[in-house]
């Protein structure tokens, strides 16, 4: 705990120091804010179509499942991790959802219970293994869940797709109220909470303290393994309702779903402004990186730029975001020094 | 923290002055296609772009866009794996509000609920699906894909013959048709199928499937391969092993072609990639001028073999241009 003081003290006193220069501490403050609005002003300008009520719901509801892999992968980078498996977690959760329900024939809330419960298991899996059985990184740990989970995902109905859900799934992917995406406004619920346990909580202070300085975190007496395996765990489960939401939206669950979602949402979290090095970011920073990106793919579409094209305009952006995070790094040591 | 502004701001102004460039382009073109005073925009989503067979899609649409003075669109997920991109880029089109669509589904399931009961002329190409104000779907039959295969190689082969298939990742209905198709024929001919088998649509995977089979059959005498690339994959193996097997690919892309030409492969069936582009462009403008189209679209197949490869070739390179 003592750790966390001493860095809340010495930011303080970074903003101290930055307080005579108003303009600026605003501009970093909201720079990727600003950022976001930058791409608003640039793709109204240049496509008509981009700034309607249509379009914008639109790209809220196409956000909304990387804006939840985005909130389980912000967890695991706030403890100085990663979370490889989230888009194989979301293809097994929505797979074996299928299954139940369309297979079986059971009770859809059975199918979404279904969906939440291995997700959240599966990332139970990935901290236990991570905790339990010390292995280096969980980089390793969740790339080699990564390739079981896919691999399951596959196995489960030998490659082929179920189509044909239960009303009640395809819900929570296409309902609207009002113009507004069903799927946005549940988003929108499970940031607040989100929000709520990350600064209000016990457990929420841990995970940021686990990050900034596991050791010091152990010795004041944290229960480092109990957070990293709620850490992978609540990311599962967000990766669960991810795969609710996605197989609702296409009436379908595949096992290839979510391939490669894991790189958006380590996009989105490291565009948000959370640190690779642990302990820093924030939900609200998150949600406006998960904006960037859809904005970025609906704009660049609208523009019909190619999608090689949109792959190398985003790879830009992170490492562009990455640089940002190394600089912040380092005038932060210096600060300390 | 200043740096980081400043670091964000030249970020930011590269991509967009990067994107206005691009933007730029696109409208040039519009002006160019533009002499027809009628503005008819037509949208053509595809699985992707990045292999041969959907860029001579591509090709067949573009040209029927520029023959007929429409505006055509077209895009595509960077790979066959990406569904959910694919839905989006759907979604995205259908909001710049264009004439007409048309749609080559990754998963016929997938692109229901995007499409279904939309105002505008749709119709699919390469892969069926079935959603509400469907008009037709374009494309060849797989399962003739197959039957033509087969029966190329039953001409040059003697009633109780022993014979190969390879076919793509299991579960694709498309290639389970082309096997079906293979199977089917060569039953009635008399030959014997000794061995059928998946490669997953891989080129590696198919040599590694074909010095299998080779192990316990070396007396085949023709394999009919469900791609191109899995052919290639399977020649490969056969020359390894120092045999001379008919090997008859799918798809007829370029490397196939000069295989032929070079006397690998013995032959491929390709599907007629350029005209179902070309075709769905010149069907939607129909159906936006009222008039009515048929409900299935055979885009037909071409059968390749050291006969006619040169000028396939030829045919093939126009294209990339």
């Amino acid at each position: 705990m003592s750790q966390v003081l001493e860095q809340k003290t010495v930011e303080k006193a970074t903003v101290f120091k930055k307080s005579q220069s108003g303009l600026r501490k605003y501009l970093s403050k909201f720079g990727t804010l600003l950022a976001l609005f930058l791409l608003f002003v640039f793709f109204s300008l240049t496509s008509e179509k981009f700034f309607t009520v249509d379009n914008l719901m639109n790209i809220v509801n196409q956000a909304s499942i990387n804006a939840l892999l985005s909130l389980g992968m912000l967890l695991a980078i706030l403890t100085a991790g990663i979370d490889l498996s989230v888009g194989s977690m979301l293809a097994l959760s929505s797979m074996l959802m299928a299954v139940v329900t369309v297979n079986l024939g059971m009770h859809p809330i059975l199918g979404l219970i279904t969906s939440l419960g291995v997700g959240t298991i599966f990332g139970l899996v990935n901290g236990l293994l991570l905790t339990k059985l010390h292995l280096p990184h969980p980089f390793i740990t969740t790339l080699g869940t990564q390739f079981i989970g896919r691999g399951l995902a596959l196995i489960v109905t030998g490659a082929a797709p179920i189509a044909g859900l239960p009303l009640l799934i395809q819900f929570f992917g296409t309902a609207e109220i009002g113009p507004i995406p069903f799927s946005f406004l549940l988003v929108l619920v499970v940031y607040l909470f989100m929000h709520t346990f990350l600064s209000n909580t016990k457990t929420g202070r841990h995970i940021y303290a686990v990050g900034g300085n596991k050791e010091a975190a152990r010795l004041s007496g944290i229960n480092v393994d109990r957070v990293l395996i709620t850490v992978y765990t609540i990311s599962g489960l967000m990766a669960g309702l991810g795969g609710i939401i996605m197989a609702g939206r296409v009436n379908s669950a595949f096992p290839l779903a979510g391939l490669q979602y894991e790189t958006d949402a380590i996009a989105a979290v490291i565009i948000g402004g959370a640190s690779f090095f642990g302990g820093v970011g924030t939900v609200w920073g998150t949600a406006i990186g998960v904006m960037i990106i859809a904005v970025l793919r609906n704009g660049l579409n609208l523009l019909n730029v190619s999608a090689d094209l949109q792959m190398a305009v985003i790879g830009a952006v992170i490492i562009g975001a990455v640089y940002v995070d190394v600089l912040r790094q380092r005038k932060r040591k210096k600060n300390k020094n | 923290m200043w740096k980081k502004f400043k670091l964000l701001g030249v970020m930011l102004a590269t991509s967009l002055l990067f994107l206005s460039a691009c933007n730029g382009g696109t409208e040039t073109n519009n002006g160019s296609n533009s002499k027809n005073k009628s503005e008819v925009n037509i949208s053509v989503v595809l699985k992707t772009l990045s292999t041969p067979h959907w860029k001579y899609v591509e090709a067949g649409a573009k040209d029927a866009g520029k023959k007929l003075g429409v505006n055509v669109t077209v895009v595509g997920p960077p790979s066959e794996s990406e569904v959910m991109q694919q839905v989006n880029m759907i979604e995205d089109q259908l909001s710049q509000a264009p004439n007409g669509i048309a749609v080559a589904p990754i998963q016929a399931a997938t692109v229901i609920s995007a499409l279904s009961g939309k105002n505008l002329p749709m119709l699919t190409i390469d892969t069926d699906s079935d959603f509400e104000g469907k008009l037709s779907y374009i494309g060849s039959d797989n399962y003739s894909v197959g039957k033509t295969a087969a029966e190329l190689l039953i001409k040059k082969l003697n009633k109780g013959d022993k014979v190969a298939i390879i076919i793509g990742a299991l579960g694709n209905p498309a290639i389970d048709e082309r096997a079906k198709g293979a199977r089917e024929a060569f039953k009635a001919a008399g030959i014997e199928v000794v061995a059928e088998q998946p490669a997953d649509s891989d080129k590696a995977k198919a040599m590694s499937v074909m010095e299998n089979i080779l192990q316990t059959h070396r007396d085949i005498k023709a394999v009919y391969v469900g791609s191109d690339d899995m052919a290639i994959g399977a020649l490969r193996a056969i020359k390894a092993a120092g045999l001379d097997i008919m090997v008859v690919g799918t798809d007829g892309n370029e490397e196939a072609v000069k295989s032929i030409i070079e006397g690998g492969l013995y032959g491929t069936i390709a599907q007629k990639p350029y005209d179902m582009g070309y075709l769905a462009v010149e069907n939607l403008l129909k159906a936006i001028n009222g008039e009515k189209i048929e409900p299935r679209i055979d885009s037909g197949l071409d059968i390749v073999t050291s006969e006619n490869a040169e000028e396939f070739l030829e045919f093939l390179k126009s294209l990339e241009k």
